[in-house]
């Protein structure tokens, strides 16, 4: 009788519009077009930067060091176009309007102070709002330094060996799978959530509160049906939306890496490809699973108690920011699986599902977290439950 | 045949609609104690003004509802200790019965039929036989929100006997439909009372009543102001017409022996 239920209000479902906008298209739809806003705007801005000619005001003596190897620097560090200044303040002033986006000043005795072994004194000028400018400064200055530095050591005959006293490398022990897992991983599991929240929700409110408001339930309720076999007909519908909605998302995912070629940076696709695979999206699945009970354990009493669709969605859309803001948690680096963060709901399933893609996951915290969430979508489907046997909610 | 005994209904009454109904009561009582017996064959309306109680009691006899004190039989079955049992006997239609409207009529006949655990070749034949009593095979595979009132209806009442009841409940099966519509519904009652079946339907346009009905209960409140036949209540009959007379008791709201 479950299944008979199931069957007509899944295939109900499948009829609304509205529903299988929020469950398959805009899911499918989610990765695609932000992985392409995302490459888009961040390739246009590297290509900008990258292309931009970068203006510098020069303030110094006739045939300063600095400016002649400030000028023959290779065109490969990026363009430039090197402007002479008579003072600091007009240099200060172009700064401001933009004119020019960097203001070298360096002293009157800079090319004495550089011959006397002494150190000749430099001012780089620039606005901190125009982005990545400081960046290229410090990457000609430092050039020209090490050319100076150079020139000294050959000068006063040292070897440079003998004025290195410790040579430090740093090498990192974490996997591209690692740092992408954890510094990323969040994003992932948190768009699966979000999905299977808004996944749950149109159908919950259609197959109660929408049942309610074209009057079908009283009539449905007269059938040699028992109430807990109605609930979870419908109950199984709700879940499976969750589900399709972050199955979804995930084809779009895929959709997107695999047949759209939207992401270049190969570790990136390295890890996807090694996330994609039949384990990670069984074990995925398992984690969702509880969680989607949950989110339609919460949202089926609001919608037997709610008179009309309107109603139930004002309750569930700000229940929506309580359930999935949690999951942002993942977004921060720092915090990881412990015995505690298994215990909070929502946040564990994020944070399992951040360690899974890292691939650090302690299976014994998988299976708190796990446990934890069957908990509570069992209290969820209890207080259903105990709302849907109410004759006065589910009769008006 | 229904047999009520003394049934009773209370609701506990929130804080919001104690402040709506204006009072200080915690417990309001929508049918208070009332006695009767519809027997097969033959057509019972229960008449009340609107908040009467009818609906309430309509709803308990479907079990939807489940009383707080009392007895309901339906063909000997006690409905509230076994209302599983009880509701494959009961075919229920009210005038406000939405249908799927995403569903076509085949649809809903077939979910209906599983639920009700008709079997497969009773379920054809009692379909073919309800479709071309309803002229409905033009429209049976037609979405229901595309079809008319008069065709959803048709559905509605196909849905209601899909599962042969013996006992059919109508709760203002005629309201807010215009006299072509309605005349199904009237056609219909006319026929499950000639099939012997127990028919129970609340109204309160008297015309109606007085064109169907053999048995007749009165409430008003939630208490039962006559029970009998249509016969004693038109020899009874101080006024010169029904809707007077009817009228005329609520007012006096004085309990009349038939």
């Amino acid at each position: 009788m479950i299944f008979t239920i199931f069957k007509k209000e899944l295939k109900d479902t499948l009829r609304d519009k509205r529903t299988l906008m929020m469950m398959l298209v805009i899911p499918v739809l989610i990765f695609p077009v932000i992985l392409n806003v995302f490459v888009g705007i961040s390739s246009s801005f590297q290509e900008e930067a990258a292309q931009k000619e970068l203006k510098i005001g020069f303030v110094g003596e006739d045939n300063n060091y600095f400016l002649e190897q400030l000028k023959s620097l290779p065109e490969s560090m990026g363009k430039k176009k090197i402007i002479v200044y008579k003072d600091s303040v007009s240099l200060k002033a172009d700064i401001k309007i933009d004119s020019i986006q960097i203001g070298m000043f360096t002293a009157n005795n800079f090319s004495s102070s550089l011959e006397n072994k002494k150190p000749a004194k430099l001012t780089v000028f620039y606005n901190a709002t125009d982005v990545g400018v400081k960046k290229r400064a410090e990457t000609y200055v430092k050039t020209i330094e090490d050319i100076a530095l150079q020139e000294r050591y050959i000068d006063l005959n040292l070897d440079v060996a003998q004025l290195t006293p410790i040579e430090t490398s740093y090498s990192n022990t974490a996997s591209d799978k690692e740092m992408i897992g954890k510094l990323a991983g969040g994003i992932l599991p948190y768009i699966f959530i979000a999905f299977g929240f808004l996944g749950c929700m149109y159908p919950a409110i259609d197959l109660f509160t929408g049942e309610k408001e074209r009057g079908t339930i009283e009539t449905l309720l007269t059938t040699p049906v028992a109430r807990w076999q109605i609930l979870f007909g419908k109950m199984g519908v709700v879940v499976l939306s969750g589900l399709l909605a972050a199955s979804a998302a995930l084809l779009g995912l895929f959709f997107s890496i695999e047949v759209m070629d939207i992401v270049e940076n190969e570790e990136l696709l390295n890890v996807v490809h090694g996330i994609l695979n039949f384990k990670f999206i069984l074990l995925l699945f398992l984690l969702l699973l509880p969680l989607t009970v949950f989110f339609a354990g919460i949202m089926i009493p609001i919608a037997v108690y709610a008179k009309s669709f309107k109603e139930a969605q004002s309750i569930i859309t700000p229940i929506n920011l309580l359930v999935v803001l949690p999951a942002m948690i993942g977004f921060f680096p720092g915090i990881k699986l412990t015995m505690i963060t298994a215990m909070i709901p929502v946040v564990n399933i994020v944070l399992s599902t951040k360690e899974l893609i890292a691939g650090t996951l302690d299976y014994s915290l998988l299976g708190v977290s796990f446990a934890v969430m069957i908990l509570i979508a069992v209290i969820a489907v209890f207080v259903s439950y105990k709302q849907f046997d109410k004759e006065t909610n589910v009769v008006t | 045949m229904i047999e009520i005994q003394n049934l009773r209904k209370e609701f506990v009454l929130s804080k919001q609609q104690r402040k709506e109904l204006n009072t200080k009561d915690s417990i309001a009582t929508a049918v208070d104690g009332i006695d009767f017996t519809c027997k097969p064959g033959r057509v019972f309306s229960l008449l009340g003004p609107n908040g009467a109680g009818k609906t309430t009691t309509l709803r308990m006899i479907s079990t939807i509802f489940k009383p707080t004190a009392g007895s309901i039989k339906i063909d000997g079955i006690d409905a509230i200790a076994n209302p599983r049992e009880a509701r494959k006997k009961i075919g229920f239609l009210t005038g406000s019965t939405g249908l799927y409207a995403r569903l076509t009529p085949n649809e809903v006949i077939k979910y209906f039929a599983d639920l009700y655990e008709v079997p497969k070749d009773k379920f054809e034949e009692r379909k073919e036989s309800l479709y071309t009593l309803l002229d409905m095979h033009d429209f049976q595979g037609k979405r229901i929100g595309k079809l008319s009132t008069g065709m959803k209806q048709k559905v509605s009442i196909c849905r209601t006997m899909i599962h042969d009841p013996e006992v059919v409940v109508f709760d203002e099966p005629t309201s807010g439909l215009d006299v072509i519509t309605a005349e199904n519904i009237i056609e219909l009652i006319r026929s499950c009372k000639n099939e012997g079946k127990t028919v129970i339907f609340s109204s309160h346009i008297m015309s109606e009543v007085d064109l169907l009905c053999d048995d007749l209960a009165i409430i008003h409140k939630g208490k039962m102001l006559f029970n009998g036949e249509m016969s004693d209540f038109k020899s009874q009959m101080q006024t010169d017409n029904l809707t007077a007379e009817f009228i005329r008791i609520v007012k006096s709201n004085t309990p009349i022996e038939s």
